[in-house]
């Protein structure tokens, strides 16, 4: 069924009844997404891509729960691996990891944050908050409402508060962020005049949101330099439309969506505030209205905060939302599976909010462990039926981690620990050890702050991969890389180690022959030659993408 | 994200190949004859903008005020267009103006100089929750071919810098500006010492054989514009001779003069006769609060002499109908002249001169009163200006970019073109 939002923007009900084509009652969720999917397209399992094979899944796998691939060694024992569950059980594994709550803190950063440089609090003690968040698997509404509750002032949440403070609480950016962030739709369409169809209704949307920031600002303290928010018990958000010939000025109270306006308690003149702003003095009204917010948005009652949720869990794991763009839910772009993504937000829902648990349901799904490589004479496929594994670019941050990984870095500075094993302590702080290893490569292929990550590529990227010192250094024969492990096997043996410690998969015979072909032909500098090899897998598009 | 726009500079795909191909048959030095360069200039449009960087004074400039209370000491010289004046600072650049055209209405009611800067660039007022591209990322955008191994916005700025993804706004940091710091050519043009041209040949060779197998059934448009960017870096990589000014026959500081200004407008010919789009160069200081006379003096003279050279080389090659030409500032400067003999921020009534591409040689649009402290005729904002620039590039400036199917009009929609100055 449709989202309240929806409902009112297009003026009629778009209640649909859910038929899921051979979808039974008790069915695992996984299963119910498969139906889902299969049942918008006719002759869905001729049509489909086949299962990918072990490593494909492997690797795609780790790229989406951890941000990296996964190690050689990871990959032969996967392969190995006779039990018939061994993928469900490796989904459990990687999201019992460490390493997931700290890939998916970083997730949850750039999406929310944009790369926006440190303003008032800074990104490490947000980050930390995150990843903290993450490693309590803390419900996503829950962490949601700290964000939105946090003005500053107590040390205790002040990390949260980076949302509205590095954007310096301006309420038109607030009103943008929050509905195309949380509500998976930009009502900053609606800022200047209604939708052409719908009258009277989208702008007062907007400004309904804009009014629970319009009396909010930054105040820093004159000693301490600190930055809090501080709030006045007046202002209204008010608006003309700017077709309006009369120019009529209308008012919104707070409201969400298409709810009713919040009532307001009636406050004796001169008692509006626990502390009366002056300068110098940071004002606390009776009523704050930024403090209604996070109640009335941030939980399962509001439909459209859990859909775009469920919208951007799914997202993150097929490589394409179900409402696609992610901000664009809204009648004139439907999603493509509605009654997925209702059973995903009641899902959700049901879960408390439990992010891993959604992440994990669909790794486990057939639709997500199909190939990526379309079958022979399949024709035109359109990305929105989910008939093959989205061939995707790498994030910034995938790129940066997997290029440690494959060329040794990390195993480097494994060695480098002692090799002590796998516990949480120890995979802990060898992330944290390369995090700072990764930032060259990140900031080549980063998108620009305060701007939605999408897909660019760069001449500079290509130079940077092809030229800077960076990449030389990490293919450079030191304990543990790549060129080091390689320079030391016999000539035959170097294809398969390259091919699965670069692309997690073994090389075809016509790939072991260029292989041995070019090692030959550079006899005389076999580590020269090794290097290069490492550098052209590197800079291959199937490194570059997720497949 | 990819922008749907159908200005036949997005030829994905085949008109590349093509390009490429040919390029590689004919080899590089094809593409650097004087013979293709000058078949490529006269098809190609480009931008050349000379940022005179803390507002340059209107009336020491583009429209004197001569024998008036605002006037100041200097005198209006004719030009070589019967009837029009401008200061006498400006003495070779007035031979030049049956090229150029002035805008002397302009009046875009900011006086910060970030605030105007953005303006200037960008044609929009700052806005809390949009960001807009800068003028030098839309033409990356709209101009520059795939094939092109340049950056699409170069940005030469004396001292450091001058790299921004930012100003690209939602076009994507590929269109950003890309510094050229001191006039230095950007970062990572050379291989590392361990690999001659030959090793290099050879790993890229290996790289596009494992690209061929992997792309057989999943090639796309952003797999293409990934493997694009190998090959415009090694493009970029033959282009870097460009950045060097010292393989110049004739020497810079004879014709250009020895400083930073003149080095950078050779730069800027080079890198716009070599294939760039859009190039900007910043002359600075000009925030006279203080001595506006004497500042003017001095840095009007280190202007004059390379930019009528810059025009007159450009015009030389028959570059200048296809370069459209641009003389701005954040703002301009008070017509009254305070305590110190300095003139203030002022935005209420200025002028810019623009030239080249798209544009009526000689023309003048706009009229200020008597003293210049208001505009009485044809007041435009910098809206007005950027519609101006996209119509005289050859663009419906009324057009959109798409962004995730979200419509962004490329100029602001309550401007228009300043007709009267269009060709």
């Amino acid at each position: 069924m449709a989202l309240e939002l929806n409902r009112v923007r297009c003026g009629v009900s778009l209640l649909t009844v859910c038929i899921f084509v051979g979808a039974v009652q008790g069915q695992p969720l996984q299963e119910k997404i498969d139906s889902a999917i299969a049942s918008k397209v006719p002759n869905y399992s001729t049509r489909a891509s086949a299962d990918s094979t072990d490593l494909e899944f492997l690797r795609r796998v780790t790229l989406d729960l951890h941000g990296t691939i996964p190690t050689a060694q990871e990959a032969r024992e996967f392969q190995a691996d006779k039990s018939p569950n061994k993928r469900a059980a490796q989904v459990d594994k990687l999201l019992a990891d460490v390493w997931h709550p700290a890939y998916y803190a970083g997730v949850l950063d750039l999406t929310w944050m944009e790369r926006r440089p440190t303003k008032h609090v800074t990104n490490d003690e947000w980050k930390q908050f995150l990843l903290q968040s993450m490693l309590e698997n803390k419900p996503y509404d829950q962490l949601v409402r700290e964000i939105l509750t946090a003005d500053g002032n107590d040390p205790k949440t002040r990390a949260a508060s980076r949302f509205y403070l590095d954007r310096d609480a301006e309420p038109h950016l607030l009103t943008r962020d929050i509905s195309r962030l949380f509500l998976g739709s930009n009502w900053q369409c609606a800022q200047c005049h209604d939708h052409p169809r719908v009258e009277d209704y989208k702008q007062d949307l907007y400004y309904g949101l804009f009014a629970f920031f319009n009396r909010t600002s930054v105040f820093t303290d004159a000693k301490t330099k600190k930055a809090v928010l501080a709030e006045k018990a007046d202002g209204e958000a008010s608006f003309q439309s700017v077709f309006d010939p009369k120019k009529t000025t209308k008012t919104s109270l707070p409201k969400m969506g298409a709810r009713k306006e919040l009532g307001e308690p009636k406050l004796e003149k001169g008692k509006e505030y626990d502390v009366a702003p002056a300068k110098e003095v940071r004002g606390v009204p009776k009523y704050s209205r930024r403090a209604k917010l996070a109640g009335e948005l941030a939980n399962g009652d509001f439909t459209p905060f859990p859909r775009n949720a469920a919208n951007r869990l799914f997202n993150h794991m097929m490589g394409r939302g179900i409402v696609h763009p992610l901000d664009l839910d809204h009648s004139d772009n439907p999603p493509s599976h509605p009654e997925l993504l209702d059973l995903l937000t009641k899902e959700l829902v049901k879960m408390k909010f439990n992010q891993k648990e959604i992440l994990g349901t669909l790794a486990k799904s057939k639709t997500y462990s199909r190939s990526s490589q379309a079958p022979k004479g399949s024709g035109e496929f359109k990305a929105e039926e989910f008939l093959v594994a989205a061939v995707r670019p790498m994030s910034a941050e995938q790129f940066a981690y997997a290029l440690m990984q494959a060329t040794g870095l990390t195993d480097a500075e494994k060695q480098a620990q002692g090799n002590k094993g796998e516990s949480r302590a120890l995979r802990s702080s060898l992330r944290a050890k390369i995090a700072p290893m990764a930032q060259p490569a990140m900031q080549a292929f980063a998108s620009q702050p305060g701007e939605a990550a999408t897909y660019d590529s760069r001449v500079e990227q290509a130079l940077f991969l092809a030229n800077n010192g960076y990449l030389q250094g990490l293919l450079s024969p030191q304990p543990g890389s790549l060129t080091f492990r390689l320079a030391a096997l016999a000539p035959e043996q170097v294809a398969d180690e390259l091919y699965l410690s670069v692309l997690t998969r073994f090389p075809t015979e016509e790939e072991k022959k260029e292989v041995s072909q070019f090692l030959k032909a550079r006899i005389s500098d076999r580590a020269g030659a090794v290097r290069d090899l490492v550098w052209a897998m590197v800079t291959s598009v199937e490194f570059r993408f997720i497949s | 994200m990819r922008c749907q726009y159908a200005c036949g500079t997005n030829e994905h795909g085949v008109s590349r190949r093509a390009f490429l191909g040919g390029a590689a048959g004919a080899g590089l030095a094809a593409l650097t004859s004087p013979l293709a360069a000058k078949e490529l200039s006269s098809k190609q449009k480009r931008v050349l903008v000379v940022w005179l960087s803390g507002g340059v004074s209107q009336l020491e400039t583009w429209d004197p005020k001569p024998g008036t209370v605002t006037g100041g000491p200097f005198r209006a010289i004719p030009t070589s267009v019967p009837g029009i004046y401008i200061s006498e600072l400006l003495p070779k650049t007035a031979k030049w103006m049956h090229k150029l055209a002035l805008v002397r209405g302009i009046n875009t009611k900011e006086d910060d100089h970030g605030k105007g800067a953005y303006i200037m660039h960008t044609g929009r007022r700052q806005e809390p929750a949009n960001s807009f591209p800068h003028l030098g990322s839309v033409c990356s955008k709209l101009l520059t071919t795939d094939a092109n191994p340049l950056p699409g916005y170069l940005n030469i700025v004396p001292g450091g810098g001058g790299q921004s993804a930012a100003d690209a706004a939602y076009l994507g940091p590929r269109f950003g500006s890309v510094g050229i710091g001191e006039g230095k050519a950007p970062a990572n043009l050379d291989r590392p010492g361990s690999i001659n041209n030959d090793l290099d040949q050879q790993r890229h060779m290996l790289r596009q054989a494992a690209n061929e197998r992997f792309l057989a059934r999943r090639r796309s448009a952003m797999t293409e514009a990934y493997t694009q960017t190998y090959d415009q870096a090694r493009l970029l990589m033959e282009k870097k001779s460009l950045f060097n000014i010292d393989s110049e026959a004739v020497p810079v500081g004879d014709r250009y003069g020895r400083h930073d200004f003149g080095r950078h407008c050779l730069l800027a010919r080079r890198l716009l006769e070599g294939g760039a789009t859009f190039v900007k160069v910043t002359h600075t200081n000009y925030d006279t609060h203080h001595e506006n006379f004497d500042f003017h003096i001095e840095q009007l003279s280190e202007f004059d002499k390379p930019f009528s050279n810059l025009l007159e080389e450009l015009d030389d090659r028959g570059m200048l109908e296809s370069t459209l030409i641009m003389v701005k500032s954040e703002f301009g400067r008070t017509p009254n002249i305070n305590r110190n003999y300095g003139r203030d921020h002022w935005s209420r009534a200025w002028s810019v001169a623009l030239g080249g591409c798209g544009l009526k040689p000689g023309a003048v649009v706009g009229k200020t009163n008597a003293t210049g402290t208001a505009v009485v005729d044809r007041e435009v904002d910098g809206g007005h200006l950027f519609h101006t620039y996209l119509r005289a590039l050859g663009f419906d400036s009324k057009r959109n970019f798409y962004v995730d199917q979200r419509p962004m009009p490329m100029a602001d929609p309550k401007g228009a073109a300043i007709e009267e100055i269009l060709a």
